[in-house]
């Protein structure tokens, strides 16, 4: 029983169509997008689902996952705010935005908020360096940056999307 | 012919074919380069750079293309301004390899002192410590300290279980990715990945049970550290403590090279005890690996179960005796036998043993039988392969048919081999009722119903037609007896009437038989299908009849005398009246041939328990007291006279069978990090049984007909089924599935069952036992897939019930 067939008929017939039959394990990647775009994470069961559609198995899916920072195999917040540390902006400041953030959150990098809305991450360059300290935000929509940011800056930010999330 | 090309390695000039990569090259020229990610039997993928050294080519003058020369006239050779992976690169014309320049001295100790950042350097409680080819390279080539300071190492988890059999210590692991291709490239299951990146990069199973594949262990052996453990040997011995002995596996008609590892230890009572089993190299039989059942499952012989001493019933009780006691009875009951006696005997035997205790039946005017539930021998005796035969050669132009078997799972290797020759274009024809994994491989697949297998032949005709070589595997799915002896006998037909001779190497029928040595039964003249109810006088060596038949129970019952012989009291054994302690093959030596008719020797491992003797030698003392004279206490004794009196075995030795010839890859205990820590073999490679001269051929006998029923029960094989010389493995245990039957959903639903439950089952109004139910498919409908040797006897196509009321026996 394929749940993730069930739940994406379309969207899967549309991502398998870009690849010849016989290279469907090409599909993989966009097949995990689609199965994190509800949850954020790829749970075991997408994961045996994916690997059914591909023709592969199901630890070359999981590998995939690990070798990727923007595919997640462990539910998070709704949110994930992927803060850059790497070196160059680190020396603009990001190793004490990430943690002043965190501290303002009482969580520590890695961790979710209480409510379940919001996860911090600490990623590597996201060549942005110039626009330090940034972040971009990952959900089920997709990417989005967020640079030259400070700590008061990202808390609004967190508010608003808060008010968005109790208005519905 | 490919092109040759001659290079100079380290001042040694080198020819070898195009193509070939430099590292190979230099190992042909007896020149180490190390390596850690390359194993000569996959891909290169140029991970580790252990391999590094300088390459020069000769120059070219970019405008005329004429080679630039020096002073002297010598080609004049441009370096590149990095070194390049040896593992990688392919020879070319004029090439100059350097691998003991400074440069790459320097290189060779960065890589080493990079791999060992984070390596926790616990050789003395390592299992590979002793065989292990990062402590040899460092020792060769590596730093004597590490700049990298001792605290910062990572520390991550030592005792992962990848799966049941294999273990993981992810602080040893080089990340090489050996585990990983081999399980991709070889095994073809690709269980086995990458997690994570860079410092977290991580070995990782997703399979579901863990590291799912019949593969596994052969992942320790070419893992160049202690990363990869089996749960047999992990801080089983140190690896300099163990003696090696050359064996070949009883577990499957393939006839794997192994090279036991034993060792005399305190804990084991001062006795000499197996640690383990590991691949001897046979590039013509198993090349580098075995499968998991032939690593595992060889602890029956150790078990407490055995018999050690003769038994005779008296009083109704079977009682200890001497041996004389015991023989001198069964001589009285055998004197003048005749007709009346009847011997029958399993595959497992050893071809010695079966001649002697052949020579006695016969002696005695009676009639041998081999216990099987496969028939056909007859015809691979007569088309089977012969000399110069050798599955890895097989390739574009020829075709491999396999019918009626799933190969994985009754001959591993055989798999293995198929799926090579397929992948270097030979045509691979995959015909059976339900899907195989064999079939991933196939060019064509040829689906029939049970019980039509002969139906489809006429097909099949058309599809071997043109075949430079033709070699046919026939098994015994969903059949019994009569049905896989009319299969060979088809097979036959196929392979004569579409022009090919066994004479010939790569031509031939292969049994995908029961037992280790159930072709050397059928080319010594043991036939199947005795009735042992004709019989007054059985002697029943090596086989269980009782166990999977109600009617030999009765057969023995009514016999006037039983002796059995064998390694445990089984079912058969618990109703005779005489009970004789055999000896294992690992504790004796002699001769098995293989499904490829390949003649092996194997060798003493371990010392015998108790009082046993080896099958042929009692035979002999049987004989002794009967006046038949045989040859007993060395089966080298007795090897002659087969040779002499069977044409097939005509002008073989002892020797010639010892013989060996180096082989490709080069692999060799004192360079480990090349091929892995298996054995290369210095005891003997085998010798193909001669095709035999138009044999007497029985006409094919007409298939038996089903049984009328809306589903009917088949018998299929597993590989690890629930007979003794697997279920004695505590390390298998794990791996052993529940007896099962599997059905379509909708035969389910007929039957009022569900998947996962489990229910009674009762074949051909035999006992009911419990099973498992599962629904799949994959499985025609109208019949249901019943294992052999795992509870519920089952022998050809049958009728069956269900019993749901007795799930509470679960
Ligand atoms: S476990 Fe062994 S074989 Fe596998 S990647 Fe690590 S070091 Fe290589
Ligand atoms: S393939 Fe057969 S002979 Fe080889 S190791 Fe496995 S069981 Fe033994
Ligand atoms: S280092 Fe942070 S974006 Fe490049
Ligand atoms: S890079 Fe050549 S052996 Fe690893």
């Amino acid at each position: 029983m394929n749940k993730l067939a069930e739940r994406y008929p379309e969207e899967i017939q549309a991502i398998l169509a870009k690849y010849p039959p016989e290279h469907k394990r090409s599909a993989v990647m966009p097949l995990l997008y689609l199965a994190q775009r509800e949850g954020g994470y790829v749970s075991k069961h997408d994961i045996a689902d994916i690997a059914e559609i591909c023709g592969i198995t199901t630890s070359e899916v999981a590998s995939l996952i690990g070798f990727y920072t923007l595919y997640h195999d462990e539910p998070a917040g709704k949110i994930r705010i992927q803060v850059c540390n790497d070196l160059p902006c680190a020396l603009r400041g990001a190793d004490d935005f990430l943690k002043e953030l965190c501290d303002a959150l009482g969580i520590q990098p890695g961790e979710t908020t209480p409510d379940g809305l919001i996860t911090v991450e600490a990623v590597m360059c996201l060549a942005a360096c110039d626009k330090a300290p940034m972040f971009q935000t990952q959900t089920g929509e997709g990417l989005q940056y967020h640079e030259n940011m400070t700590v008061e800056k990202t808390l609004a930010l967190i508010e608003s999307w808060r008010e968005k999330e109790a208005a519905q | 012919m490919t092109r040759e090309v001659t290079l100079t390695i380290d001042g040694k000039q080198v020819t070898v074919p195009a193509g070939t990569v430099i590292v190979d090259a230099a190992r042909k020229a007896g020149i180490d380069i190390p390596v850690f990610c390359y194993h000569p039997k996959m891909e290169p993928v140029g991970m580790c750079r252990m391999c590094l050294v300088e390459v020069g080519r000769p120059m070219r003058d970019r405008a005329t293309g004429e080679p630039i020369l020096e002073e002297d006239g010598s080609p004049k050779i441009q370096f590149g301004p990095k070194l390049e992976t040896a593992c990688t690169v392919p020879v070319s014309e004029g090439m100059v390899v350097v691998g003991l320049s400074e440069k790459v001295q320097a290189a060779r100790k960065d890589i080493l002192e990079f791999l060992l950042t984070s390596h926790p350097l616990d050789c003395p409680i390592c299992d590979k410590g002793g065989e292990c080819p990062l402590q040899d390279l460092t020792m060769a080539y590596g730093p004597s300290e590490s700049r990298f300071i001792y605290d910062e190492k990572m520390h991550l988890e030592k005792h992962v279980p990848l799966g049941d059999l294999i273990y993981l210590d992810r602080e040893r692991c080089i990340q090489c990715a050996r585990c990983i291709r081999f399980q991709d490239e070889i095994a073809g299951d690709a269980v086995l990945e990458f997690y994570h990146r860079g410092r977290h990069t991580d070995v990782i199973t997703n399979s579901e049970p863990g590291f799912d594949s019949y593969w596994s262990g052969n992942t320790t052996d070419i893992c160049p550290v202690g990363a990869l453990t089996t749960a047999d040997f992990r801080f089983g011995a140190r690896p300099w403590e163990l003696k090696n002995a050359a064996s070949i596996c009883t577990h499957c008609p393939v006839g794997c090279n192994l090279t036991y590892n034993t060792r005399r230890e305190a804990k084991s009572g001062g006795n000499v005890v197996i640690k383990r089993a590991m691949p001897r190299q046979n590039e013509e039989v198993n090349e580098l690996w075995i499968c998991d059942k032939g690593r595992f499952a060889y602890h029956f012989a150790e078990s407490e179960e055995r018999l050690t001493q003769p038994l005779v019933r008296k009083n109704g009780e079977l009682t200890p005796v001497d041996w004389d006691e015991a023989l001198t009875l069964i001589a009285s009951q055998f004197r003048n036998a005749g007709e009346r006696l009847l011997t029958l005997v399993g595959g497992r035997l050893p071809n010695e043993d079966l001649f002697n205790l052949k020579q006695l039946t016969e002696g005695l005017g009676g009639k041998v039988a081999l216990h099987t539930y496969m028939g056909g021998g007859e015809y691979v005796v007569r088309h089977g392969l012969s000399a110069g035969s050798n599955l890895g050669d097989l390739g574009a132009g020829d075709t491999v048919m396999v019918i009626a078997s799933d190969l994985e799972e009754e001959a591993p290797l055989w798999y293995l081999r198929l799926k090579q020759a397929a992948e270097r274009g030979a045509k691979l024809i995959v015909a059976n009722p339900r899907p195989t994994k064999l079939e991933r491989y196939a060019g064509e697949v040829v689906r029939y119903t049970y019980g039509q297998e002969l139906s489809i032949f006429d097909d099949l005709k058309a599809k071997v037609a043109g075949a430079t070589n033709l070699v046919i595997f026939f098994g015994s799915e969903g059949l019994g007896l009569a049905g896989s002896k009319a299969l060979a006998a088809a097979c036959a037909d196929l392979f004569v009437s579409s022009g090919h001779e066994n004479t010939k190497p790569n031509n031939g029928l292969v049994g995908v038989w029961p037992a280790a040595n159930t072709q050397g039964a059928w080319e010594l003249g043991f036939t199947a299908g005795a009735d042992l109810g004709a019989a007054s006088l059985l002697y029943i060596v090596a086989a269980d009849p009782v166990s999977d038949d109600t009617a030999a129970a009765e057969a023995i019952q009514n016999a006037d005398f039983t002796v059995v012989q064998d390694l445990f009291l089984s079912e058969t054994a618990a109703l005779a009246d005489v009970v004789l302690p055999a000896q294992a093959q690992v504790e004796r030596e002699g001769t098995f041939v293989s499904g490829e008719r390949r003649l092996q020797r194997f060798y003493p491992i371990v010392t015998a328990p108790g009082q046993t003797r080896p099958d042929f030698d009692i035979a002999a003392a049987i004989g002794e007291k009967l006046d038949i004279e045989l040859k007993g206490r060395f089966p080298s004794l007795v090897f002659p006279q087969i040779c002499a009196q069977v044409p097939a075995f005509a002008g073989l030795t002892y020797q010639k069978l010892a013989e060996v010839h180096p082989q490709w890859p080069l692999v060799d205990r004192s360079d480990r990090y090349y091929g892995g820590t298996s054995y290369g073999n210095q005891q003997g490679l085998g010798v193909h049984l001669q095709a035999a001269e138009a044999r007497e051929i029985p006409a094919a006998p007409t298939a038996p007909a089903l049984p009328e029923a809306e589903i009917i029960a088949v018998p299929v094989t597993t590989l690890y089924d629930h007979g003794r010389m697997v279920a004695a493995s505590p390390v298998l245990q794990p791996r052993l599935r529940k007896p099962f039957i599997r059905l379509h959903p909708a035969d389910a639903q007929k039957l009022k069952t569900t998947d996962g439950m489990t229910v009674g089952l009762a074949v051909d109004g035999g006992p009911v036992a419990p099973v498992l139910v599962i629904e799949d498919p994959a499985v025609p409908q109208g019949f249901a897939l019943v294992a052999r040797s795992m509870g519920v006897p089952i022998h050809q196509p049958a009728t069956f019930e269900i019993r749901i009321a007795e799930t509470s026996m679960a």
